[in-house]
């Protein structure tokens, strides 16, 4: 009975969904619905990574046809925490938006269709974490990027509609790459359970298995907007509500990230693909943080440290060893409640400025000190700033990195690291230009003309990117969103002071991983 | 020690919410805090070897909390405290009462001063490292304390990238040296170095480009100058004890070990003795006073890294004794420029007039400052430069250095010469008179203004008396190196020595050099003006503007913004990566083409119709012969024995046909002009070359066959356990009903955010519109269509066949599990006979039709079959797992039940759900808006005809 938990953090948020559709027209009914849903999976996802740390991988097979002919779920460790990570990730953004008001976003609409969407979106994100089949990863990616899809474009303005455009083409180009994939290993292997394949693998011919092994790569590659197939990601998650850029960013490359670790380690275990991976971590850190460098609005900047730092993650599995996989793991980890807390952060500065552009901000530093605390610390831990998380598991990636010999391991220690300077000037240059200079002219025109000719604010609201903040006359930061906020600071700093047990913690994770045995016998059995 | 460092930073976490209650008041109870360690220092008394303490952090990186308190920390550790509190304490009157920032600086500055206590008694790298980068950014929000200046916010984030930038580099250092050694403990590394070689002289060279640039050596040097735009407090603490001295203590700590690594003791004694030079140069071109004291930091951070990084033991005794003596005479003389800027509003020499008779107590105390800095007896200035004068008249002895032996100390005693010439420059441009200018009138400082440089002066004097027993407390650092020609030691009076003509001359020529320093500006600055100089500033600020070009046009070649762009350079991507490997895998397969030739025959269409519809023009057409491809695929479905996916198929593609056409109304006919460019042959291309891939693959992954699929596994149990006889059903429902359940949110999701989407658009909500039913109508309920658009046959049959139709859809829905049908298949009919009632009637039919809401019908769908699935459980089974019931029921016989019926049904509903939102949103949305635009349309035309 106990197995059947596995699948709490997938029905239950659907479960969820199904009835705030039902009750669609209560507000109150669907804020309660989806925020006591998204606990329970934080407290089920808390209880199934304790599990997995204590008892060995949780696995369950659905409706109980045996594994290999139906369906089976698994949460290893690595699976598990993911699967925590975001949990605590996604509440804390919901919390945000139900003090941002996203839900009844611009004009009511009779059907409130936030509060499923998220909810379902939550359920893709975690059946794709725990799936260990690989057609039911697909559909783990298809909820969550169907869900996404309706996200990007709420509210339905036009530049949203632009950029979900390219976000959905992109992503529905990948996903049908992605059925071509499944069927070439269903062709080649007969099974599409993980499992199995780990075990089938070895059977097929080298160079057929470099096919299949470059195929996935490639689609979990678009999905992770790994270089050079990220130019889709900084042209659409910017202009999405808050919130929402927020758990994309924080959660949606990371599930092709896990993907990319889960098929490279489980079924293509000694590849020879390491080197390529390697080059395409490089040229994604050093092409992504170039992007950022450029960028003059934070929503884009950010975007774009999101791809450069997608590099980390891989260079752990080129590396390959339990070291790099364990820095992986935990920059996973860090990058999630990281990337989501400051694009929370640009989501507050929007509402309270109007503006995510750094050439109309200014002065935020004395005008708002505690949104500057909560943009700093995180930023700074981006940036790789010790002793917070972004450092350690930089840190982990290069001692990792240094551990191999020759010139490529060289190279991308170098870049790695000038990555991380890379970054530091582009969250110091936003931090500089939006907390430090004074606010630019324009704000003392506003008041001036508002005196001499009494027309309330001209310039200003036509500059605010969304419909949001047009409502919100009071600029104070509303505390049912700062809340939220500050508490995944909190997070990210609870990382690095729990760094000491978390890094065991993924260091057992990446030797479970690479010794594959345990997911192999949990899921098949110990007999086979 | 570990409760010292927490106690710096849990004062650093409540400062802010004692700046509330005590304002400046602050300042002396943070103090205490570096007072007590201070004191705490003095009590333990210095240690003799290394006393070490232990706490595991991060054991995976090797990364511990360990510290270490040793000779040299423990000097250092007694300046960072010692100076520390009394740069506190002046804080208290340095700033103005109700400065709006203090709460912010408190707490920076007192972490400040934690971080670099840190630095100095950490003995693991890594946990150095992690002070060291904490020191960085905390100065950096320390020089940008006033940001509304934009040369403060410059000077900030010069200093931030620089010393990162060599921060970064000792820290791939430090894991080099670390991952070759197997340990991170600085004690184990200087007590059991790792055999020299190529790899630990780079790892050498990347952390010594982390201390130079720490400690502003040239090419460094240009970010001190620039980060003095700190309030004076933090200068005062940053030149004496804090942040450039970190470079100096590594490379002390270090030396023992390290110093014969190649290349160790010419990059710090060649830069060293060039930082001298240009920072003692530049010291003596400047007029702001805080400037010119900042530009003899850098010199004498030259002076002190030659001292330390050439490893021998006199010369590291007279290197450490230099870093007590300038701590000292800096802190000192940064404090006086911060009263007499408080006192006189300015720092510019050429203003500065007649202070000396105004603020004579504090001339005193700047005096003995300048005097210790220029190397004056008997303080403790003149104590270390004798000793250092010694260690480079020994080097020929000790390092067998003939020649760069005498030329360091050629060196040493030229810039010594320049610091004595700029520390008279300072203390007359000060407290001297200025031509032409009336004496200043001045605010009279506070006593604890100048208590604290005073009480830093009154060390140095009385340090400077106490050469032997200063001697005895620092030697123990110095003997862990082999013993040279001569003893070190410290005191007033070697005798009439090399050193002590080399001071007297110093002494002389400085002066003179002060004397004449009008030719000499003259001069330096005909030299400069003339000469092209090599600028390292300069060439710092051409690096960032080269990467920000660099940036933008390489993000530009990438991010175009184009879609098609994007999608074309995926394709190409997979093309090269996956389709290169598919070539190295390239070889005859057995794989049979077709099973029969129906098959080809439905392909070949197929194809066809693929090309046809991407040369189609008219964008209809392109809909129809897409759907021509979907309905092959039916057939080929059928051919292969799959009614039931066939039946699927064919409903889908019919249902999504419908949907293209309620759409294209909105749309224009042709798609628009595509010229036959280049890019759309390389479009062209690409896409061929994207279909030659796919099908490749196909042929190579079939020929690759290890193992018989699962599925041949299916029939089976698929009766036995799942109680179907129609397999894909139970598929469907049973064996992969997993998948069937997130597929199904996918469809809610979908559906609602179309519905959502158009309703944005075309306010046209899914809910029905609540009208009564009109009397006029004949045959259907509630058409609204205009009379010429109705069809009398099509809503006769409309009539009739509905509600049998909607019978036969929950037929389909029940009897799935055994026969070609299901609820996927069963919703859609009831899909199609909706959309047949809107399209005979319009929209307000189909709200008379289905008068619900389509997002109730969505939720109870999605709700029903997860908790269907979730019922199970409470029986005892597993989740999605089936109970097969036979139930009896009298006359009509036994009812063959399985529990996953349910599920059906709530696909049943979500696919009716779906259909009836699409409808309503592509259907009825757009006719509304087509209505109001037709509306419109009309308004117009009557306006113009009116005129």
């Amino acid at each position: 009975m106990i197995d059947q938990v596995v699948l709490l953090p997938v029905i239950m948020p659907l479960l969820g969904a199904g009835l705030c559709l039902v009750l669609g027209r209560s507000a109150a009914a669907q804020r309660l619905v989806s925020v006591i849903v998204l606990a329970l999976v934080v407290a089920v996802a808390g209880f199934l990574l304790h599990r997995a740390d204590t008892v060995g991988p949780q696995s369950v097979d659905v409706g109980g046809w045996p594994a290999g002919i139906g369906i089976s779920l698994v949460a290893d460790r690595l699976s598990a925490l993911l699967l925590l990570v975001s949990a605590v990730v996604t509440l804390c953004v919901l919390l945000y938006s139900l003090g941002q008001g996203v839900a009844e976003y611009g004009r009511a609409t009779p059907l409130s269709v936030f509060h499923p969407t998220f909810l379902v979106l939550s359920a893709g994100v975690s059946n794709a974490f725990l799936s260990a089949d690989l057609f039911n990863l697909f559909v783990g990616f298809e909820i969550l990027l169907v869900s996404s899809y309706v996200l990007i474009t709420l509210g339905g303005t036009d530049a949203r509609v632009r950029a979900g455009t390219i976000y959905i083409v992109v992503s529905l180009l990948s996903s049908v790459l992605f059925l071509v994939a499944i069927a070439c290993v269903y062709a080649a292997c007969g099974t599409v359970n993980f499992a199995e394949l780990a075990l089938r693998m070895p059977d097929v011919a080298l160079p057929v298995q470099h096919v299949l092994q470059l195929l996935l790569l490639s689609v979990f590659a678009i999905k992770a907007a790994v270089f050079p197939m990220s130019a889709w990601l900084p042209d659409s998650y910017p202009t999405a509500p808050a919130p929402v850029t927020a758990v994309f960013a924080g959660l949606l490359t990371k599930v092709g990230v896990y993907a990319i670790i889960r098929t490279q380690t489980l079924i293509f275990p000694d590849s020879g693909m390491n080197d390529l991976l390697m080059w395409a971590a490089i040229l994604t850190m050093l092409i992504g943080i170039l992007g950022a460098v450029a960028q003059s609005d934070i929503k884009r900047l950010l975007s774009f440290t999101l791809v450069s730092h997608i590099g980390y993650m891989l260079l752990g599995v080129a590396v390959g060893t339990e070291l790099g996989l364990t820095g992986s793991i935990f920059y996973v980890a860090h990058h999630i409640t990281v990337q989501t807390t400051l694009f929370l952060v640009a989501g507050l500065i929007e509402y309270r400025s109007g503006t995510t552009s750094l050439d109309k901000l200014g002065g935020l530093a004395r005008a708002a000190p505690v949104l500057a605390v909560m943009f700093f610390v995180p930023a700074m831990n981006l940036a790789g700033i010790p002793p917070l998380s972004g450092f350690l598991g930089k840190l982990a990636l290069v001692q990792a990195t240094a551990d191999l010999s020759g010139f490529l391991p060289a190279l991308a220690i170098g870049v790695a690291i000038a990555t991380s300077l890379l970054t530091l000037w582009a969250v110091a240059k936003a931090w500089n230009r939006a907390f430090w200079q004074p606010a630019p002219e324009e704000s003392v025109d506003r008041d001036h003309t508002d005196s001499l000719h009494g027309h309330g604010r001209p310039a200003a609201g036509d500059l605010r990117t969304s419909d949001i903040v047009e409502a919100v006359e009071d600029t104070r930061l509303p505390r049912s969103m700062a809340v939220p906020t500050l508490l995944l600071v909190v997070v990210g700093l609870a990382l690095t002071v729990l760094a000491g047990p978390l890094f065991a913690l993924t260091e057992r994770a990446a030797a479970e991983t690479l010794d594959r045995s345990p997911y192999v016998e949990t899921v098949l059995g110990s007999e086979r | 020690m570990l409760p010292l460092l927490t106690l710096h930073f849990l004062a650093a976490a409540v400062a802010p919410v004692l700046v509330r209650y005590l304002h400046r008041g602050t300042f002396p109870v943070l103090a205490l805090v570096p007072a007590g360690g201070f004191v705490w220092l003095l009590v333990h008394g210095r240690p003799d070897g290394t006393d070490l303490e232990h706490h595991s952090w991060i054991g995976t990186l090797g990364l511990d909390v360990s510290l270490a308190l040793d000779p040299l920390r423990w000097t250092l550790s007694l300046l960072v405290t010692g100076i520390g509190a009394l740069v506190l304490v002046y804080c208290t009157s340095y700033f103005r009462a109700g400065d709006p920032g203090l709460w912010r600086f408190s707490a920076v500055f007192v972490a400040f001063a934690g971080a670099m206590l840190g630095l100095v008694l950490s003995d693991n790298l890594l946990l150095l490292y992690v002070f060291w980068e904490l020191t960085t950014v905390l100065s950096y929000l320390l020089v940008g304390h006033n940001p509304e200046r934009s040369a403060n916010r410059r000077a900030a984030m010069t200093a931030l990238l620089v010393t990162t930038f060599g921060g970064l580099a000792m820290l791939v250092g430090f894991i080099l040296l670390g991952e070759h050694a197997g340990t991170y403990s600085a004690a184990a590394l200087v007590a059991d170095p790792p055999a020299s070689g190529p790899l630990v002289t780079v790892a050498i060279m990347l952390v010594l480009v982390g201390a130079v640039s720490k400690s502003a050596l040239v090419p460094f040097h240009f970010w001190l100058p620039g980060a003095m735009a700190a309030p004076t407090p933090v200068s005062a603490y940053l030149h004496a004890a804090a942040m450039v001295k970190a470079g100096i203590f590594l490379v002390a700590l270090l030396a023992p070990a390290y110093a014969d690594t190649p290349g160790w003791r010419a990059v710090l004694v060649s830069l060293g003795l060039l930082t001298m030079m240009v920072g003692g140069l530049r010291a003596l071109r400047q007029y702001d006073a805080k400037l010119l004291l900042a530009y003899g930091t850098v010199s004498q951070l030259g002076f002190l890294m030659t001292l330390v990084g050439l490893g021998t033991r006199s010369a590291a005794l007279a290197g450490l004794a230099l870093v007590l003596g300038h701590a000292l005479f800096k802190a000192t003389l940064f404090m006086v420029v911060g009263v007499v800027d408080r006192s006189t509003g300015t720092r510019d020499i050429r203003q500065l007039s007649g202070l000396h008779r105004r603020m004579p107590v504090l001339m005193v105390v700047a005096v003995i400052g300048a005097a210790s800095m220029a190397g004056v007896p008997p303080l403790l200035g003149f104590l270390s430069k004798e000793a250092a004068f010694a260690a480079a008249e020994d080097l020929g002895h000790d390092l067998g250095w003939t020649v760069a032996g005498p030329l360091t100390l050629a060196g040493l005693t030229l810039g010594s010469i320049l610091t004595v010439a700029y520390a008279a420059r300072f203390v007359w441009g000060v407290f001297g008179p200025a031509p032409g200018v009336d004496p200043c009138s001045i605010k009279r400082p506070s006593y604890w203004l100048v208590a604290a440089p005073a009480v830093l002066a009154v060390a140095s004097v009385v340090l400077g008396l106490l050469g032997g027993p200063l001697t005895e407390l620092l030697a123990p650092h110095a003997d862990v190196f082999p013993a040279g020609a001569h003893e070190p030691e410290l005191t007033l009076w070697h005798g009439v020595t090399v050193p002590l003509m080399l001071s007297v001359l110093v002494l002389v020529l400085g002066v003179a050099l002060f004397v004449a320093r009008h030719p000499v500006a003259a001069v330096q600055h005909a030299v400069v003006d003339r000469v092209p100089m090599p600028d390292a500033e300069r060439g710092y600020q051409l690096v960032l503007r080269g990467v920000d070009r660099l940036a933008i046009e390489l993000t530009g070649r990438t991010q175009r913004g184009s879609l098609p762009f994007y999608l074309g350079s995926i394709l190409v991507v997979v093309a090269a990566v996956p389709g290169t490997a598919l070539l190295l895998a390239w070889e005859p397969t057995d794989v049979r083409v077709a099973d029969s030739p129906a098959q080809v025959v439905v392909a070949v269409v197929m194809a066809i119709a693929a090309v046809m519809t991407v040369r189609s023009r008219r964008r209809l057409r392109a809909v129809l012969l897409a759907g021509i491809t979907g309905y092959g695929t039916a057939l080929l479905f059928d051919l292969h024995g799959a009614p039931d996916l066939a039946l699927t198929q064919v409903l889908v593609e019919t249902f999504v046909l419908v949907t293209f056409v309620l759409v294209l109304r909105r749309l224009p006919q042709h798609f628009s002009t595509r010229p036959f460019t280049l890019s759309r042959w390389v479009r062209v291309a690409i896409g061929v070359m994207s279909g030659v891939l796919v099908a490749g693959l196909a042929y190579v992954a079939s020929g690759a066959r290890v193992a018989d699929p699962i599925s041949d596994g299916f029939a089976k149990p698929a009766k036995e356990y799942g109680g179907g006889s129609n397999i894909v059903n139970v598929t469907l429902v049973d064996i992969r009903a997993w998948d069937t359940l997130g597929e199904l949110s996918v469809l809610v999701v979908a559906a609602t955010g179309i519905a959502s989407l158009i309703f944005l658009i075309t306010d046209r909500a899914t809910l029905p519109t609540t009208r009564k039913p009109g009397h006029d109508s004949a045959w259907l309920r509630n058409p609204s269509l205009p009379p010429e658009r109705r069809s009398i046959v099509f809503e006769v049959v409309t009539r009739l066949i509905f509600h049998a139709v909607i019978v036969f859809s929950v037929y389909l829905a029940l009897v799935g599990h055994e026969l070609p049908g299901g609820g996927f298949a069963g919703g859609l009919v009831a899909g199609l006979a909706l959309m047949l009632r809107y399209l005979a009637g319009g929209r307000r039919e189909l709200d008379a039709a289905a008068p619900i809401d389509a997002g109730v019908v969505l939720g109870v769908g999605l709700a029903l079959a997860a908790a269907s699935g979730l019922l199970p459980t409470l029986l005892g089974g597993g989740v999605l797992q089936s109970a097969i019931v036979d139930v009896h029921i009298p006359v009509l016989g036994t009812l063959h039940l399985v529990t996953s019926v349910f599920f059906d049904l709530g696909v049943y509903l979500v696919v009716v759900g779906l259909a009836l939102d699409v409808l309503r949103s592509l259907g009825g949305g757009i006719d509304k808006d087509i209505e109001t635009d037709h509306d419109d349309a009309q308004d117009d035309e009557r306006e113009e005809v009116r005129p």
